[in-house]
């Protein structure tokens, strides 16, 4: 008997310590994982409704912002407790939120990037429900919610438009851009470009100038090899990157790799990098890399999202040279027909109680009121998310303060509003965009005929697509 | 199709004990046959006969029967264990587990399963599951956050090889068939003799062989194929380059290090720390040094040798050279740390005879201590092959990311960056498989070659 | 720092000179050890000093600090990898134990299988089943939790051989001898085989401690809330402070994220020497 109890004991150790490795965190109050997953649709202790808010910045300029405007949020609102959680990347925030809809412990609010949206329209639970709910249904006409005026009709068209599906909002925009040009204006006088080019025959141009200094840089320009640009440079060329209206009118069922216009932007791009005017980091979707040989003087032009433009204008100075910024530069021998936004939206949970859901509302309306969405594009760069917002800065006279500030706000206005310059809503978006990635990787650094190789990652895209709608099409 | 694929399981598994004769009875070349046929059948039982459809490709056909004779393989191998058990032919448990010969306690039965039980239900979950599911995974077309699944068979895989069925069969039996036949030949001839030392040459060719093999199957794109060929060219490359430099490098200092020096000790500790050191800092360390903007390579080549360096992402070459230099020299230190322990066994006394018979210093090393090495040379070549499978994935995340153009993207990288970054589990899963298989296929080596050795360290 | 016990000899091969000897080692020293100086250089500076390439220490290494420290909270990455090495290497020592006395010192039907049952996993690595580990693990809504680092990582089929090769090493003597005592699995376990084992216990602590500490793969797809992140993975977040790449910060994180490992190992050396050398001696 003794020794039977004596081994139940060794297994009493052992059981504690399994359940130590393996309920730690969740039962632990000082582990850090109990701090976040906090549910959307269950009310917290006593009055006060916890809503997760997951966002994919990490670093301190941006996530300090939201967790700065989410404590303000909560001073004012008491019952409410909007909590924070960080992630890596836009994909991560994705995959995570997936995940905790089967679970059952999904966040209130999730960011998403733009490429993802009909992904997270057509996400669906393990229940079979939809993950998200449209922020104009939810909304329901009302103007205010708590003390929150509705800011939903003043976002800027350019924003409208694109998030805009099937005549609803589906999601809140918050951090939107574009691409833009920011030229090391020093250099380029050093160079005798006076003016900073516009088109693609004038970027040649200028680059001739530039590397033929006696003292010139490696290379003359350099953007991030991201498919963003590509679909940008579509947008201005008017073509579509997919059938039925870049997925507007339909849901896109071909993506088109081999237009003219794509081929056109990608063989200006390869006779850019033949010349040793592009400079390629090597590496894919490298932003720092890109932004970090501009700062460093290694180019005169960076191609780039405006959502820096507040640091790389204030790092040019520092550096001691003068930052421009100015549209994306556009095929001169087509009508120039715009340039698409970036960025993403804030989608809010499907299934929460009145009260939570509310409460998401509020917040989201809160962020982006005049005076936060102001604050926001001073602290970064991302446009002025809505009219109001654009008419306060003015009235502060930000702009003529900091001029390279209003370039995007701008190009987003000069666009027209077609399908071709809203950009396309399609699935498998974001294995697209790396098959496209991809594709110009290997044509830049392969050497690779254009036309053949596009054709190729065509027929991948196409593949891709037609995979996703079997899954999701229904 | 499906008949004659089970008829061939059948003859296969009668020919399976047939070939051996302690096991050439007609009731066990009739049970090989029935367990041939019936593991053979399992296989269209789960799946479904969907290899041999008719819109399944020609190489479906084939890698549908390549299946389902692996399938009646391990069952006949269990098959034989358990004959070989009935025979005493098969070690002895006790031996094999390391018991003791009282047999130790006499307790309830249940006492030592209560013992193994958490080890065997963490295995089983979180081990024995994922494999199983990673295979049945890798015949679908599968999306996180998906509401359903798609059956795509083989497709996953055959997509990654040639759309030729004749050379995806014909490539591999080739291979092996130059090695069954040179291990003969070398096993047929004596010693010391010039047709041996011809075999010798020859089978270490056929070896070679298998790896051109596989070259020649894997698909190099196009047609709607995957072009996995570079991604296993690139995997050769970074693997042999990673485990060459770090373990011809960590022998060298080894061997240097191992003496009888004042501060001997101090020198050794100052050798081996990049043991603690993860891949992660490596990839971050070595980033810095080559970063073509701020890093000190560049800078120092550009300043003493004059020489402008591309930038190593863009050059397939220097990215591969980066990524070796990177991990051979983090491994470096574990090399080092166990050649100074093998270097304690080799023979003093051996040496010293060899001092007095005149050999040179080369001599000496190659005759006497290589040799005496070649244990701890086996053993850290696995160790070092397990490394630059999968841990080097962190160091390439940070220098490369696979570029220039998936020129440093390895297996595990592409694994990654199909199954993860791009949702596409399915395919994901299929690659993971094809690691998978490599990873059996090292192991498999290993127990052959040594017998039975508790691999120590790495992927603990 | 002095007690590396492998590798000291008494005879080594060559007599004579010794400065080409110590001349070889002192290059190979430093040739190992450039990289992690040439961090250190850099971890002190800011960007504009490094992009001068000055070879002077920088002025930078407080903030640098305190952008890794505080601003990014490493501090907090640094003790969720210390919970989760500790909770797995202790984790597996004690289960590794168990499966070893289980495997030497009792005898059960089927242990043949189950034996094989073990083995087998050596060639089952994490990686190759990663995507489906992934999806099972956050099925038990186990993302984000210290559950999904440590659990799946705390048996394994090498420390359970390492005790049984050790146990079996043993002499006969002792189990008979405790037999004779009355001695229980329970008590022959904790009074006998562990304090016969620190070697091998100590060795395994190195190993695995290290092994953890410097997981990176498995965290960075089942941990995605940046609180709850290891420190291997949260470096990822320090490649760029509002903007541009930043090296000064991400070369103090690499610094300061191989201390815990480094110290572990320096310390820890002399028993993880002579376990390992008994381990191979077999």
């Amino acid at each position: 008997m003794r020794s039977r109890s004596r081994l139940f004991s060794l297994f009493a150790v052992l059981g504690l310590v399994v359940a130590a490795c393996g309920g730690g965190t969740t039962a632990e109050p000082e582990a850090p994982a109990e701090a976040e997953a906090p549910a959307g649709t269950a009310a917290g202790d006593g009055d006060v409704t916890t809503i997760g808010f997951w966002v994919a910045f990490s670093d301190e300029a941006r996530l300090g912002f939201t967790k700065e405007k989410a404590a303000e949020f909560n001073a004012k609102y008491p019952e409410y407790n909007i909590e924070v959680t960080s992630f890596a990347s836009y994909n991560d925030v994705f995959d995570a939120a997936v995940l905790a809809v089967d679970s059952g412990e999904p966040p209130g609010i999730i960011h998403f990037f733009e490429a993802a949206t009909r992904q997270a329209l057509d996400a669906v639970g393990a229940d079979g429900q939809p993950i998200f709910k449209s922020v104009t249904e939810a909304i329901g006409g009302r103007d205010k919610i708590l003390d929150e005026p509705v800011v939903l009709d003043s976002v800027v068209d350019a924003a409208r438009n694109y998030y805009t599906v099937d005549g609803s909002f589906y999601s809140m925009p918050w951090n939107t851009s574009s691409a833009i040009m920011f030229s090391n204006t020093d250099m380029l006088e050093a160079a005798g470009v006076m003016e900073v080019p516009s088109t693609w025959a004038e970027v040649e141009a200028a680059c001739e100038k530039v590397m033929a200094m006696p003292n010139a840089p490696a290379g003359c320009i350099t953007w991030p090899n991201h498919s963003w640009f590509v679909e940008q440079s579509l947008g201005q060329q008017g073509e579509l990157l997919a059938n039925n209206d870049n997925g507007r009118s339909g849901r896109a069922t071909e993506v088109y790799l081999t237009s003219d216009g794509m081929l056109d932007y990608v063989s200006w791009w390869k006779g850019l990098a033949d010349k040793g005017y592009y400079t390629y980091t090597g590496v894919q979707r490298d932003w720092d890399g890109t932004a970090n040989a501009f700062l460093a003087q290694e180019v005169a032009m960076l191609i780039y999202s405006s959502s820096d433009t507040t640091f790389l204008t204030n790092s040019g100075k520092e550096a001691g040279f003068d930052v421009q910024a100015s549209f994306m530069p556009y095929n001169g021998e087509k009508e120039y027909v715009g340039n698409l936004i970036g960025g993403a939206t804030l989608w809010l949970l499907n299934g929460m109680d009145k009260k939570a859901e509310d409460g998401a509302l509020a917040f989201m309306n809160f962020f982006s009121n005049p005076e936060n969405a102001a604050e926001w594009h001073r602290i970064t760069g991302y446009i002025p998310i809505t009219k109001d917002a654009e008419a306060l800065l003015q009235s502060e006279g930000w702009y003529d303060e900091s001029p390279n500030s209003k370039v995007a706000s701008d190009q987003l206005a000069a666009a027209q509003n077609t399908p071709a310059s809203l950009g396309a809503l399609l699935g498998n978006f974001v294995a697209i965009r790396d098959i496209i990635t991809i594709a110009i990787e290997d044509i830049l650094v392969n050497d690779l005929d254009v036309a053949e190789r596009m054709a190729q990652a065509n027929v991948e895209a196409n593949k891709s697509l037609a995979e996703y709608e079997a899954l999701f099409g229904g | 199709m499906l008949i004659s694929a089970l008829v061939a399981a059948a003859a296969f598994g009668a020919a399976f004990f047939a070939k051996t004769p302690r096991h050439r009875k007609p009731r066990r070349v009739a049970v090989g046959a029935a367990v041939g046929l019936a593991a053979a059948a399992v296989v269209p039982g789960v799946m479904g006969p969907c290899g041999f459809a008719a819109e399944a490709s020609q190489v479906d056909h084939v890698l549908f029967f390549g299946l389902m004779l692996t399938a009646s393989w391990l069952a006949l191998i269990v098959v034989r264990m358990i004959y070989d058990r009935a025979d005493g032919a098969a070690p002895e448990t006790a031996s094999m587990t390391g018991e003791i010969r009282s047999g130790g306690f006499r307790t309830k039965p249940w006492v030592p399963w209560l013992l193994l039980s958490p080890t065997l239900l963490i295995l089983v979950v979180f081990l024995y599951t994922p494999a199983v599911q990673t295979f049945t995974l890798a015949t679908k077309l599968a999306r996180l956050g998906a509401p359903n699944s798609i059956d795509v068979c083989l497709g996953n895989f055959s997509e990654l090889l040639v759309a030729d069925p004749v050379r995806v069969v014909a490539y591999p039996l080739v291979a092996v068939a130059a090695v069954y036949a040179t291990s003969w030949w070398r096993r047929a001839t004596s010693r010391e003799t010039v047709s041996h030392r011809l075999a010798e040459v020859a089978s270490t060719f056929a070896v070679l062989g298998i790896f051109v093999a596989l070259y020649a199957v894997f698909s190099p794109g196009g047609d709607g194929q995957v072009a996995y060929r570079p991604v296993y060219v690139t995997t050769l490359i970074i693997t042999v380059g990673t485990v060459a430099t770090g373990m011809v490098g960590g022998l060298a200092i080894a061997y240097l290090a191992f003496r009888n020096i004042r501060g001997g000790g101090v020198y050794r500790t100052l050798l081996i720390w990049p043991y603690a050191i993860s891949p992660t800092v490596a990839g971050i360390l070595f980033f810095m040094i080559f970063d073509p903007t701020a890093g000190i390579f560049q800078y120092l080549a550009e300043a003493w040798f004059g020489i402008d360096v591309p930038n190593y992402r863009e050059n397939a070459v220097l990215a591969q050279a980066a990524i070796i230099l990177a991990s051979g020299w983090k491994i470096l230190g574990y090399n080092i740390l166990f050649y100074l322990a093998g270097l304690q066994n080799v023979p003093t006394s051996q040496v010293e005879a060899a001092v007095i018979d005149g050999a040179s210093v080369w001599q000496r090393f190659t005759k006497i201590v290589l040799p005496a090495l070649s244990p701890i040379t086996f053993f850290l070549l696995v160790t070092n092959l397990t490394y630059a499978f999968f841990e080097i994935y962190a160091t390439i995340d940070f220098m490369t990311k696979g570029a220039p153009a998936g020129k440093t993207s390895v297996a595990i990288y592409e694994i990654i960056r199909v199954g993860v970054n791009n949702g596409d589990l399915g395919r994901g899963a299929a690659q993971s498989v094809l690691l998978f298989i490599a990873v059996i296929g090292v192991t498999l080596w290993q127990f052959r070659t040594s017998g039975e050795r508790v691999t120590y360290g790495g992927a603990g | 720092m002095a007690g590396l016990q492998v590798g000291v000899q008494k005879k080594g091969f060559v007599r004579g000179r010794q400065w080409p000897f110590h001349l070889a080692l002192i290059t190979s020293v430093l040739v190992i050890a450039f990289p992690l100086l040439y961090a250190a250089l850099i971890a002190t500076q800011t960007n504009a000093e490094i992009f001068s390439f000055r070879f002077t220490p920088g002025s930078a290494l407080a903030s640098n600090f305190d952008d890794v420290w505080v601003k990014r909270e490493f501090s907090r990455a640094m003790w969720n990898s210390l919970q989760q090495s500790f909770w797995v290497t202790v984790g597996k020592t004690v289960l590794s134990l168990l499966a070893g006395l289980a495997f030497v010192y009792f005898r059960f039907r089927a242990k043949w299988f189950v034996f094989f049952f073990v083995l087998v996993t050596l060639m089952m690595p994490t990686e190759v089943m990663i995507l489906a580990m992934f999806r099972l693990v956050s099925g038990f809504g186990w993302q984000d939790t210290m559950a999904s680092i440590t659990v799946p990582f705390i048996a394994s089929a090498t420390g359970a051989f390492l005790f049984r090769q050790h146990f079996a090493n043993m002499p006969v003597e002792l189990l008979e001898a405790s037999q004779i005592d009355g001695a229980t699995p329970f008590t022959f376990l904790t009074r006998i085989l562990i304090p016969l084992s620190w070697n091998i216990i100590g060795a395994l602590f190195v190993i695995q401690f290290v092994y953890t500490w410097n997981m990176f793969l498995w965290p960075s797809l089942i941990i995605r809330d940046d609180s709850a992140q290891v420190v291997q993975v949260a470096m990822q977040t320090l490649l760029n402070f509002g903007g541009a790449l930043t090296f000064g910060p991400l070369m103090l994180a690499a610094i300061i994220a191989s201390i815990p490992p480094a110290l572990v190992f320096v310390v820890m050396q002399k028993p993880f020497m002579s376990g390992f050398v008994t381990a191979q001696d077999k």
